[in-house]
């Protein structure tokens, strides 16, 4: 063999051993201390997160705490692996609920955290399943979610905002003769026609949580002759939706996709939106200082059914399966101190679930607070219904003018289908 | 596989090829390659057909269900038009895919200027990742297309077919016939090279025209190339999944969901077992067609 040969082999055998080497350390940092590894994935927020882990790693020498954002579908992974990660801040929804169900997450009750909670926002919770006798996640950020408008639109024009169907028809018939699109719609994306759209037009219409508890009862029978069915109870609101699609979106809406729609509606091509606050950040991007509000959609001739969505935009969660779990719940407390969750729902315009938690203050979520403080909200269908259903796809073929009968009709089916292999879940403890 | 081969040498002392036992070092060949299959693909094929005989989400506790998520899957009409989606997408991309590609190959193979730097221009879409082209092809749909479309005064093209449920499947056609025609071009060309050039000679002898010895003589000559295109085009179309997901999604609606993306969206939603009862109907439906199809081309000395 020659002698640069070897002396290649050498130096690759080398690199090999130091990379061997340095993998196996990563296990535990330099200075001994025990990791915590904590996921989040909400990537609007990944600055403050970095800098709260920061603050807290530098805070104590027990802990060091490293955060993974590769997003959700790893993390499913990692619990079918056994090997989840300690503490988790993550959105919460059926993906996050099946560990709920199957009991794989720790009871988090005995927390300083947990008693400081809101107790409105429970049945939030269980609406997605619960694991009996257990607290499973915390609430950290509850998202309110309803009709953004452009105000200076709306001056423009002497317009109101609307709180009764008839006066939103009213609004939008004004702004449709005056060559304004009432609505700027981004159909083109499934998510947000399932968000706003659908979400919004049934959440206002429709008592949701005694809703999916009817249905839940139901379970097989779930079909036309049933007392309770998607096609029954939602079709009104949905034809009410497939109105405003068809007569009060701009030219495109099905073409148009979220970014599309966040830089169009900046530039003042629309008077309202329907989205959640997570749009504002990205139209200030385009339009910093343009004059927002929202409001809850009305659906209703009724002032008194206006409600906002909202859903559980973080929970915290320690596995059971969790390597850490003292450490992960003495970051657990860390988060939950009021500075630290008070500036993160600040920083995101969330509202703080806890008990003495102040409304985030900022004048383009100031429509929402009252409703939001009157526990006027509900958690919408394109959340609730479980995901087995795409029902996504199916609010998008609802905006592009689908037959709504005959795909509620679908929907029933689909869940009489679920109940058939999965019994569902009901928000009432007990009835399994 | 313990079986010995021996060649006879005859009466020839100069031929030394007998041997008793096969050299140990084809086993040492075989053997990584089939752990590294059972472990891969094997066993958690067969887990797989396991679970889907029960109820479990993947995690946690799980019981035996027996058929039932056989009879859910054979009344569900999500799983059916993904199935039908699936097959007509693949029939019309394989039939598209190779016609141009066989034009273009023998196009590239005449003499022609710039042969080379067209057929380098032409294998370019080979190299990049599907779903990157799946969303500049995403955007050039939905902006460039209607924005062209408005300006020329054309109302076909102002909304996006992606848009529209019942054109959508075409774009995904497009955007996958892009993307794979290079490869069975390399194919087609291959082909075409090999076939010797006094056959054409003696063709043009007996007075056939260009057209006659493309239908009479390539055609019958490449035959074998056609058939690997066609069953490797086809299994890879059954497979579609990448380019679907950064043009629509699956949408808009359902209308363009494939077998591969209900499959995978089991894991998301906590319906592991369901689809993985899917999983098995599909994986049954492919394996009748690789038959019918190995049954159809043998005797063409193609495989």
């Amino acid at each position: 063999m020659s002698n640069p040969l070897k002396r290649a082999i050498r130096a690759t055998a080398g690199v090999a051993g130091v990379a061997l080497l340095a993998s196996i350390l990563v296990g535990c940092s330099s200075d001994g201390r025990e990791t915590i590894h904590f996921t989040f994935s909400k990537r609007e927020a990944f600055t403050f997160m970095n800098q709260a882990v920061a603050d807290y790693n530098a805070s104590q020498q027990q802990y060091e705490v490293v955060m993974d954002t590769s997003g959700p579908d790893p993390l499913a992974a990692s619990f079918v692996r056994g090997n989840p990660p300690d503490l988790m801040l993550s959105n919460y929804n059926h993906e996050v609920s099946r560990f709920v169900e199957r009991c794989a997450l720790s009871d988090l009750s005995d927390t300083t955290a947990a008693a400081s909670i809101r107790d409105d926002l429970q049945p939030l919770l269980d609406q997605y399943g619960v694991c009996e006798g257990r607290t499973s996640a915390l609430p950290y950020s509850v998202m309110a979610a309803s009709v953004i408008y452009n105000k200076t639109i709306f001056a423009e024009y002497g317009l109101e905002v609307p709180t009764t169907w008839s006066e939103l028809i009213a609004v939008s018939d004004t702004l449709k003769a005056a060559g304004v699109a009432p609505f700027y719609a981004t159909f083109a994306d499934a998510w947000t026609a399932n968000q706003g759209w659908f979400d919004y037009s049934v959440g206002g219409a429709v008592d949701i949580p005694d809703f999916y508890d009817r249905l839940a009862e139901e379970g097989t029978e779930v079909g036309p002759d049933a007392p309770v069915s998607f096609e029954k109870d939602f079709l009104e609101p949905v034809e009410k939706m497939q109105l405003l699609a068809k007569e009060y979106t701009q030219a495109d809406a099905p073409s148009r996709t979220y970014d599309a729609g966040n830089v169009a509606f900046a530039e003042g091509e629309g008077a309202m939106y329907l989205q959640g606050p997570w749009a504002f950040s990205q139209i200030a991007l385009t339009a910093p200082d343009l004059d927002l509000g929202t409001f809850p959609l009305p659906m209703t001739e009724d002032p008194k059914d206006l409600k906002v969505r909202v859903n559980l935009d973080l929970v915290t969660i320690i596995p059971e399966e969790a390597k850490n779990p003292e450490g992960a719940r003495d970051f657990l407390e860390y988060l939950f101190q009021p500075e630290v969750i008070q500036a993160y729902n600040e920083s995101q315009l969330g509202f703080v679930p806890t008990d003495d938690g102040k409304a985030p203050d900022d004048p383009r979520v100031a429509g929402m607070i009252p409703y939001y403080d009157a526990g006027a909200f509900y958690q919408g269908p394109g959340v609730l219904n479980p995901r087995a259903i795409p029902t996504e796809n199916y609010a998008q073929s609802l905006v592009l003018g689908t037959n709504a009968a005959s795909m509620l009709r679908t929907m029933d089916a689909d869940w009489a289908r679920l109940a058939f292999r999965q019994p569902p879940v009901t928000s009432k403890e007990g009835s399994e | 596989m313990s079986a010995t081969t021996s060649i006879v040498t005859g009466g020839n002392p100069k031929v030394r090829r007998s041997t008793k036992r096969v050299e140990p070092i084809y086993y040492f060949f075989l053997f990584p390659a089939v752990i590294l299959f059972t472990l891969a693909i094997t066993l958690p094929g067969v887990v797989g057909i396991f679970f889907s005989f029960t109820d479990s989400i993947g995690i946690g506790d799980w019981e035996f269900i027996g058929f039932t998520n056989y009879i859910a899957a054979f009344s569900d009409p999500a799983i059916l038009t993904s199935f039908l989606f699936t097959f007509g997408f693949s029939l019309v991309t394989v039939i598209a895919v190779n016609v141009i590609a066989f034009l273009l190959a023998v196009g590239l193979t005449a003499k022609i200027r710039f042969k080379m730097g067209l057929r380098g221009i032409f294998v370019i879409p080979m190299v990049i990742s599907g779903i990157i082209i799946a969303y500049v092809f995403q955007f050039l749909f939905m902006n460039s297309v209607p924005a062209a479309g408005s300006a020329l005064g054309i109302p076909f093209l102002e909304t996006s077919i992606l848009s529209n449920p019942d054109l959508a499947w075409l774009g995904i056609v497009i955007v996958t016939a892009w993307q794979s025609i290079p490869g069975t071009l390399l194919i087609y060309i291959a082909g075409l090279l090999a076939v010797p050039g006094d056959v054409y000679e003696a063709a043009s002898l007996d007075g056939a025209n260009k057209r006659q010895q493309l239908l009479r003589i390539t055609l019958p000559l490449v035959m074998g190339y056609v058939v690997i295109n066609v069953i490797l085009g086809f299994k890879n179309y059954l497979n579609a999944y990448d380019i679907i997901v950064g043009l629509t999604n699956g949408g808009p609606g359902t209308s363009t969901r494939s077998i591969s993306m209900t499959i995978i969206r089991g894991f998301q939603t906590g319906d592991y077992a369901y689809q993985m009862a899917t999983a098995t109907l599909f994986f049954i439906i492919t394996i009748i067609i690789a038959l019918v199809q190995l049954s159809a081309t043998r005797g063409r000395n193609a495989l």
